[in-house]
């Protein structure tokens, strides 16, 4: 009995509920309506949003339902004109039929990537600066602390070397 | 100790301008064991001879006589006439001391401090003088309610070299009994060690007379060279009449008068009436049986048998460790039963002497010395208590104390605080009482003690017990060794003349200074156990003692004290430097130089509360130091550099972008269909 090893406890781990974005039945809602105006426009939607609708089963990870809706709205923005050109012409097939047309639909995706892939790096930097403008007023508020406390409110017994002061600021 | 001694004031008072005491002339016939006395003059007034007396601060004298024979004085013995303060020139130093002025008799001591009779008295004189001067004097003094006890042949003296007329020397600068010789004192009292007599009664004051007038007739010092322990047998065995004569018969009259004073049975010892009686000659002798003070038995004691039971109790008071022992081995009731036919041990009075048998471990216990002390008062319940090589009264225990303190004398000092035991007084006194001898009235006094006399804390203690049974007494502290400090307002003119001239460094840590402040000022008990909680951290410490004594600058209403004021601000420093504000600790420092200046510590204290000021100080700094740790936490989280991939900056970049592509998808379809 002593021997036996202790079986390790099987962990089961709750499956992480996936994002709602709301996006797809918001597209799905869309195109109804759209078929009511005309179905040479709702092919072309359905056509021209393969790259959302590609996204919308592939995609995973954290901010999915974000990422979804750039690539979206990006893709929608391409796809709105053409659908008011298959109206105009009666005709979806004279659409599709220019690859220019379907380059551009999915080019307004690949714009809509590529803003998922650039929004990160420009909030980064743009949080980095408003950091620096904080630790600058952290460390005059410091400096406020100490001029009124001496600088045993920091918790130093001994005056510290005037130099240590450039590292509140990295 | 530390600190500094205070120094004596440079002006002399106005008592000190008015009499001059002449140091160079010592009067060595009027000193007592509570002074020494000098020729003086007094410049206001000529005529009339005087003699001043200079107090020792460390014996308590009667200031309830001084009041009485000041206001009214009495025929035939000295009285005060004034008493003051005074700057002296003492064994080359110079001290400020308590003098008191008496009338000086100039006829002489009837029997010089040398042990010289004077010529003049014989057994004519005695009888017809003497006698009568003396009775007149003490009478006198019982009738205000007080004793004399120090009538000794040394201390009576002829008024004038001519006149045959006797006065009486002066009773108020000691405790009553105090130090007199063994022989001088009735029989009971002189048991007692010579500090710790008590008060004692009128009749006291008749054995003395008697023993007087005997030492005046044999013109001797009749105690002198005689063994107290062969003078305790003799006076025990034979009556203190034939053991202070030595045997020799005084005939006549006079010998009838000293046989009837000196009786050692206070029923049997003559009083005034018996005193006129005889002088006019109607007088019958009154001496009578003599109580049995001897037991049925002799118990052999250390090999002696011994017959009285007060030289039993005496015995046992030498050798307590040996008493206890023998009261162990013996079975005490059958012990009692047997020596003390006549009296019945009742279980009552067995349980309150609870004498118990050997338990076997050896050595002396502390039980064991009161257990002892119960039986010496069982066996003799009109003497002192007899407790670790101690005998005393209990209404002595005041200048027993006092004694024990200028001797710093701590074995004597922690066996009072170990007698003041409710329960053990109680036994005692249940004891004597139960033997018909009242000492309930006695213990009041003792009983507010209790609470001081084992108490550590400053403003209590022994010292404490010291100033509260003794309220005349000056403070003894060393660092007033050179001045007479007799209440709160000399103290703080002495402190102000300290501070002046030296430091005035933890002078609150002083426990005689702290017991006497305590003592003779109105509810400072919280202020000493305050300081006392502070005495390791200076800044708060000063800060106190600022406080301190300018409350009692407030409540003495004195004047401006510049000195103290100034030491007592330098001694800030600390506190000062320990603010942690800056504009504070400005703001601080300018108040208290600007307030040093005036010398009033109460208004300083108004205006500067230390203590105030650095509680308000720390609660802010730790308010401070929160807010600081609090920028330190949000600082070392702004300190990591953000990447793309930081949560956060993904979930931003990616809300702006949706934004973004929102906007663009908004712009297009806007243009597409209203463009």
């Amino acid at each position: 009995m002593a021997n036996e090893k202790k079986k390790t406890p099987v962990v089961r781990r709750r499956r992480r509920q996936q994002e709602m974005s709301g996006f797809g039945p918001l597209l799905i809602v869309g195109m109804a309506l759209s078929a009511f105006y005309s179905i040479d426009a709702v092919i072309i939607m359905a056509i021209g949003i393969v790259p959302t609708i590609v996204l919308g089963f592939t995609g995973k990870g954290e901010f999915k339902a974000e990422k979804l809706q750039c690539v979206g709205f990006t893709n929608l923005a391409g796809v709105l004109p053409f659908m008011v050109q298959a109206k105009m012409r009666g005709s979806w097939e004279s659409v599709v039929g220019d690859i220019i047309n379907i380059l551009l639909m999915y080019g307004s995706a690949a714009i809509g990537y590529a803003l998922v892939y650039v929004g990160p790096m420009v909030a980064a930097f743009i949080l980095q600066g408003m950091n620096d403008d904080r630790l600058k007023k952290i460390a005059a508020q410091k400096q406020a602390y100490v001029d009124m406390w001496s600088h045993e409110v920091l918790g130093d017994k001994e005056e510290p070397d005037p130099n240590a002061g450039k590292n509140f600021i990295r | 100790m530390s600190g500094e001694i205070a120094p004596v004031p440079d002006t002399q008072s106005a008592f000190g301008d008015r009499y001059e005491v002449i140091t160079g002339s010592p009067l060595p016939e009027f000193s007592t064991r509570g002074g020494d006395a000098y020729s003086a003059k007094d410049k206001q007034k000529s005529g009339g001879d005087i003699y001043a007396l200079v107090h020792h601060p460390s014996i308590p004298i009667r200031n309830e006589v001084y009041k009485s024979l000041k206001n009214k004085p009495v025929g035939n013995l000295i009285c005060p006439i004034n008493r003051g303060l005074m700057n002296l020139h003492l064994n080359g130093r110079k001290v400020q001391r308590l003098v008191t002025i008496f009338g000086r008799p100039t006829g002489g001591a009837l029997l010089s401090p040398d042990g010289q009779l004077n010529p003049r008295v014989n057994a004519n004189r005695l009888r017809a003088n003497v006698a009568l001067s003396i009775l007149k004097a003490i009478t006198a003094l019982h009738k205000r309610g007080f004793t004399h006890r120090s009538i000794m042949p040394h201390n009576v003296y002829f008024s004038t070299p001519n006149s045959d007329d006797v006065v009486v020397g002066e009773c108020y600068s000691m405790p009553p009994g105090y130090m007199q010789p063994f022989a001088m004192e009735p029989l009971d009292t002189a048991i007692a060690d010579g500090t710790g007599r008590g008060i004692g009664d009128v009749t006291s004051d008749y054995y003395q007379m008697g023993a007087t007038m005997s030492a005046l007739y044999f013109g001797e010092e009749i105690w002198k060279g005689r063994n107290r322990d062969s003078m305790l047998m003799a006076r025990v065995n034979q009556g203190s009449y034939w053991a202070l004569s030595g045997g020799r018969e005084i005939p006549g009259a006079l010998g009838t008068l000293i046989r009837g004073l000196t009786a050692d049975e206070v029923e049997e010892r003559w009083g005034a009436e018996d005193v006129l009686d005889w002088f006019e000659g109607v007088g019958k002798p009154k001496r009578t049986t003599m109580r049995a003070w001897s037991m049925n038995r002799p118990t052999n004691f250390k090999g002696v048998a011994v017959v009285d039971r007060r030289l039993l109790a005496h015995a046992f008071a030498r050798d307590p460790a040996e008493a206890a022992n023998f009261l162990k081995s013996v079975d005490f009731p059958s012990w009692v039963q047997m020596s003390f036919r006549d009296e019945i041990l009742t279980d009552r009075l067995e349980s309150l002497l609870n004498v118990k048998p050997d338990s076997g471990f050896g050595g002396m216990r502390s039980d064991d010395y009161k257990m002892v002390a119960r039986v010496c008062m069982f066996l003799h319940p009109t003497g002192p208590i007899h407790f670790k090589d101690h005998s005393f009264f209990l209404d002595g225990i005041p200048s027993m104390i006092a004694e024990a303190f200028s001797r710093d004398d701590r074995e004597s000092l922690s066996a009072i605080v170990e007698l003041l035991d409710s329960k053990f007084l109680q036994s005692l006194a249940d004891i004597s009482e139960m033997q018909g001898v009242k000492v309930g009235s006695k213990m009041a006094d003792l009983r507010r003690m209790m609470p001081f006399a084992g108490n550590k804390q400053l403003g209590k203690g022994m010292e404490r017990v010291l100033y509260e049974l003794n309220p005349i007494l000056p403070c003894v502290s060393q660092r007033f060794s050179n001045v007479w400090i007799g209440s709160i307002l000399q103290l703080m003119r002495a402190m102000e003349r300290v501070a002046t001239n030296g430091t005035i460094r933890n002078v609150l840590l002083d426990r005689h200074l702290a017991a006497f402040c305590a003592t003779h000022g109105v509810d400072l008990e919280r202020e000493f156990n305050n300081l006392m909680a502070a005495q390791h951290n200076p800044a708060k410490f000063n800060s106190l003692s600022l406080n301190f004594f300018g409350l009692l600058q407030q409540r003495c209403k004195m004047e401006a004290l510049p000195g103290l004021t100034s030491k007592l601000v330098d001694g800030l420093t600390p506190a000062v430097k320990g603010l942690k504000n800056k504009k504070r600790r400005e703001q601080v420092q300018a108040a208290l130089e600007k307030s040093k200046k005036g010398g009033d510590i109460a208004k300083l204290v108004n205006e500067v509360n230390m203590v105030k000021i650095q509680a308000e100080d720390a609660r802010e700094f730790a308010k401070a130091r929160t807010a600081v740790s609090r920028l330190d936490r949000e600082r070392t989280k702004l300190l990591k550099k953000v990447q793309p991939h930081d949560p956060e900056a993904r979930k931003t970049g990616l809300r702006g972008s949706r934004a973004v592509a929102f906007a663009a998808f908004f712009l297009v379809g806007f243009l597409t269909f209203f463009g």
